[in-house]
């Protein structure tokens, strides 16, 4: 009797170690050990799991057409056992949809990207760090070192001037040629975003020091700048265009370019140096499909996703991947300008109190 | 004019007689019914709003501590007065311009023997489809330094950029132009509902068209004019996008532009200031309602829908019918006609720098064959329009028994009306934000659903709904409901067998205007939508963004024409139904 207990105690409790056995080994990696796995079976293993969670949801401020659409084909192209949806909204809705979900556990993205959502969501610490092995095929400088996020698409920034109100050889080289008392009244430039003013006068500040920077923005303010409150960069070009502001600053250095090959009367002067940001890809804590997650972002960083980036007028942040050659001319490395790259660690020190200088001199 | 009052004096004696022995109950069900569910949509956001602006809101979206400093930087600022003068003297302008504007078209077209009369009411359909961005954009295009008026009095006096459209004239005018078919829309409702017989009868003593006008049809109106007074300037109090393209430009700063400027430009999720702004505005427009309300509590003067024939004939006009013909053509041109051409006009460009000599040569088609391909637009029509009848549907006779309760005076009836107007005080974005918060918190799965959007478009415009039907009923004079309800009528059936047949011209403008508007939103439906359910708010927001305005007018003529023909087939339908009806 007492052996038949034994035995069958024995018995179950086998089966259960086996049970448990066989649960950890499915589960043997938690979402943090997947999402930085540097292991030699990393593809193998992404590849299984993301099979059994079917489906990739991404956030993205990336345009639909030309962009996201295309991501997302090609991307399950390569995975058919994938179904990827996207979301698209400008970084501040990102922002405020993540943190909803988060706060609310009822988290839908499994990555977000976008040009300043990044940097608000890792402020508020609702992202977590991830490995990609891609990220080795980026410059030194586009790379975070905690691997909070990996940069998507570059931005530079320039001026925009309308070509028969300003002959290019008026047009502004330096940032000490925008004093020029012909210039008053005449310039424009966006508020109202970070990627504006802020930017701008952060710019100035980290290249010319802030004492220096702090008498430019003296003299730059009696120019009686044009604020421009609505609608995106790309809508100020716009209005250059138009004609009805010659010259707007800080506007992103592709646009004119995009319209000047159909023929608009406007071009981009590049100031030195140039202003450079980056869009970042970040994973959410707490991440319900952290397989293809990663895939995901392998797939946007790889040579074939960035390609597509290409495509759709984006300036990719890998270097063996070229812009289209209509825009390639405001890279700063091709126009022979310095480059200065305000990463989120920038923008997060400097942001506030540059808003804070635009408010005391230029409103 | 004396026959009016002499009629209403004996309306109040024979209310007075049976209306006061009759004080019913206190409450009435159908109140506590309809103010419960207002309550369930509207009561979160509220508090919402009402939290961001004494809390601090923390990165993560928590909210830290109380604080009175967002109150405190409104009333501080350095700009407060000069905004708060500005903002005064550009919402009463631009109320009267499009008051002005829209009773003379409804008047004309309601009133009168006018040639082409029928044609005004699709110029109202085709600027309300044209979305609100590209309005304000087109007009800039006309009136902007590089445009074509502009160039005319350059060629004609020699001065260079006489008009300068970025200033408070400019933005008066934009905005007053924009509002002109929601209150043409709403007049002609009203006069519709009114009895011409006292018009008649003021013709007939000898008083001119013009003195009858002024005299009576006015002043019979006043409820309804009262009310878009009280819709138009609420608008333009809290209106963002004219006062930050047109006002900004030109440093004519307004409150809600100052708010922009002082708290959107960290690019920080901080809703304090706007929801402090936002509760000013909750209070300002609760009195004004209170005292709205003083006002229209002496509406049984105004009630002209009787038991007697009531439908209003038109006044021939004679030889000043042609006259008034050239008027609206003149209307349909400002309101309707130019920004369409320079929509059209856009459309058709590889892009966009004014009109030039240039530009004529440049005519292309390829907007419209991006736009047609396969891509968003196509695939997000069919959720938009889903989305937008199911708004107008819910809310049109919702809001019509919400207005007849309150109109009504039944037992806590007023409640209705304060609380289905409220969301008009709500600033798009902090709307959005509130709803997101609520839905994603929801146990329910209806974070990301079409219905979620549908439910918050609703609550957004409940306020519209309820000032079309307010206007409506306070004309129905309540002799047929006794009528109806002598005759053993349950307040149910009352109010389906008699009050919404005579109420359905107001609402059928309503439902289309309803309609028109909640298709276009951006921010609402864009925060609350789930991925893979595509409208098209997102593929405007996207055009607009990346500055395809070619695009985005092309789309616009696309969006005017699909609009155009659902208004017919709503208008066939309706007419087939008044006809099965009556």
């Amino acid at each position: 009797m007492n052996m038949i207990v034994t035995k069958a105690l024995v018995r179950f409790s086998l089966a259960g170690a086996v049970a448990l056995g066989l649960g950890v080994s499915a589960n043997a990696l938690t979402t943090e050990e997947i999402l930085n796995y540097k292991g030699a079976d990393r593809d193998k293993i992404l590849t299984e799991g993301a099979k059994k969670e079917g489906q990739i949801i991404f956030y993205s401020a990336m345009i639909v057409n030309q962009a996201l659409r295309p991501v997302a084909e090609g991307f399950m192209k390569k995975y058919p056992f994938l179904k990827a949806t996207y979301w698209r909204g400008d970084s501040e809705d990102i922002a405020a949809k993540l943190t909803a979900e988060i706060r609310a556990n009822n988290l839908v993205a499994d990555v977000v990207e976008g040009t300043g959502v990044g940097e608000m969501v890792i402020q508020s610490g609702l992202v977590q760090p991830y490995y990609t092995p891609v990220i080795n095929e980026f410059p030194e400088k586009y790379r975070d070192p905690r691997n909070l996020w990996t940069p998507t698409r570059l931005s530079y920034f320039g001026v925009a001037y309308n070509t028969r109100l300003v002959k290019p050889e008026d047009a502004p080289k330096t940032y000490e040629d925008l004093l020029d008392p012909k210039w008053q009244g005449k310039l424009s430039w966006r508020i109202g975003s970070a990627s504006g003013t802020p930017l701008f006068i952060t710019n100035v500040r980290m290249s010319m020091g802030e004492d220096k920077a702090r008498d430019y923005f003296d003299k730059l303010a009696k120019q009686k700048i044009v604020n421009f409150g609505s609608g995106s960069a790309r809508t100020l070009v716009d209005r250059v265009m138009a004609g009805e502001y010659p010259l707007a600053l800080n506007i992103f250095a592709h646009h004119p370019l995009i319209s000047k090959a159909k023929g608009a009367p406007v071009n981009t002067a590049l100031l030195d140096p140039v202003p450079t940001t980056a869009a970042t890809m970040v994973i959410p804590k707490g991440v319900k499909r952290p397989h293809a997650a990663m895939l995901l972002v392998d797939y946007i960083l790889s040579v074939e996703g960035q390609k597509v980036l290409a495509q759709a007028e984006y300036f990719p942040a890998r270097l063996d991947v070229p812009p289209l050659d209509t825009i390639a001319g405001v890279v700063p490395r091709n126009a022979k300008v310095q480059e200065n790259f305000v990463g989120s660690e920038d923008l997060n020190k400097y942001t506030e109190s540059s808003e804070a200088i635009f408010q005391e001199k230029f409103r | 004019m004396s026959q009016m009052a002499s009629g209403a004096a004996v309306t109040t004696a024979i209310e007075a007689a049976y209306v006061a022995p009759r004080r019913g109950p206190r409450y009435s069900i159908p109140v506590i019914v309809l103010s419960a569910i207002l309550l369930v949509l509207i009561l979160p956001p509220t508090i919402f709003l009402i939290k961001v602006s004494i809390y601090t809101t923390r990165p993560d979206g928590a909210f830290g501590e109380l604080t009175l400093k967002y109150y405190q930087q409104l009333f501080a600022s350095r700009f407060f007065v000069s905004a708060l003068v500005n903002t005064t003297i550009y919402s009463i302008g631009s109320a009267v311009i499009a008051i002005g504007l829209g009773t003379m078209q409804a008047l004309i077209v309601e009133r009168t023997n006018t040639p082409g009369r029928r044609w005004v009411l699709l110029g109202a359909i085709i600027s309300l489809g044209i979305p609100g961005v590209l309005y304000t954009v087109s007009w800039l295009l006309i009136l902007g330094r590089s445009g074509p008026l502009n160039s005319v009095i350059e060629n004609i006096t020699g001065v260079k950029a006489a008009l300068n459209v970025y200033s408070m004239w400019g933005m008066t005018l934009i905005e007053g132009i924009h509002f002109v078919p929601l209150t043409y829309l709403m007049m002609s409702a009203v006069l519709r509902g009114t009895d011409a017989s006292f018009e008649e009868a003021s013709m007939m003593s000898g008083a001119k068209p013009l003195r009858t006008f002024w005299k009576i049809t006015l002043r019979m109106g006043l409820p309804g004019v009262m009310a878009l007074l009280l819709l138009v300037f609420i608008r333009a109090f809290e209106s963002f996008e004219v006062p930050a393209l047109v006002g900004l430009a030109g440093n004519i700063n307004v409150l809600t532009t100052n708010i922009y400027q002082s708290s959107k430009g960290s690019g920080a999720m901080d809703y304090g200031q706007s929801g402090a702004y936002s509760v000013c505005l909750l209070v300002i427009v609760a009195g004004l309602l209170v005292w709205y309300s003083r006002l229209s509590k002496n509406a049984h003067q105004y009630q002209t829908i009787t038991g007697k024939g009531y439908r209003p004939r038109v006044m021939n006009l004679g030889k000043w019918r042609y006259a008034t013909s050239a008027l609206l053509a003149v209307i349909f041109l400002l309101v309707t006609g130019l920004p369409l051409i320079m929509l059209v006009f856009t459309s058709l460009q590889p892009f966009y720098e004014g009109v030039t000599a240039d530009s004529f040569r440049r005519f292309t088609l390829e907007n419209y064959r991006v736009l047609l391909g396969p891509g968003s637009f196509r695939d997000s029509i069919w959720n938009t329009l889903v989305m937008g009848a199911s708004v107008s549907t819910f809310v049109v006779p919702f809001t019509a028994l919400c207005a007849w309760l309150a109109a009504r005076r039944k037992p806590g009836g007023w409640v209705l009306d304060q609380i289905a107007t409220a969301p008009l005080v709500f600033p798009a974005i902090v709307l959005s934000v509130a709803f997101l918060y609520v839905f994603v918190n929801l146990p329910i799965p209806l974070y990301g659903t079409l219905l979620s959007v549908i439910l918050a478009s609703s609550v957004r415009y409940m306020p519209y709904g309820m000032r079309y039907a307010y206007a409506g009923i306070l004309q129905i004079h309540r002799e047929l409901e006794d009528a109806s309800s002598s005759s053993g009528a349950k307040q149910a059936s009352t109010f389906m067998r008699i009050v919404l047949p005579l109420l359905a011209g107001s609402l059928v403008s309503a439902w289309l205007f309803i309609f028109l508007l909640s298709v276009q939103a951006v921010s609402l439906p864009l925060l609350l939508v789930g991925p893979g359910t595509e409208i098209v708010a997102v593929t405007l927001f996207d055009l607009w963004q990346n500055g395809q305005v070619t695009e985005l007018a092309s789309m616009g003529v696309v969006w005017v024409s699909l609009m155009v023909v659902v208004s017919a087939i709503f208008h066939v339908v309706t007419r087939r139904y008044q006809v099965m009806a009556g």
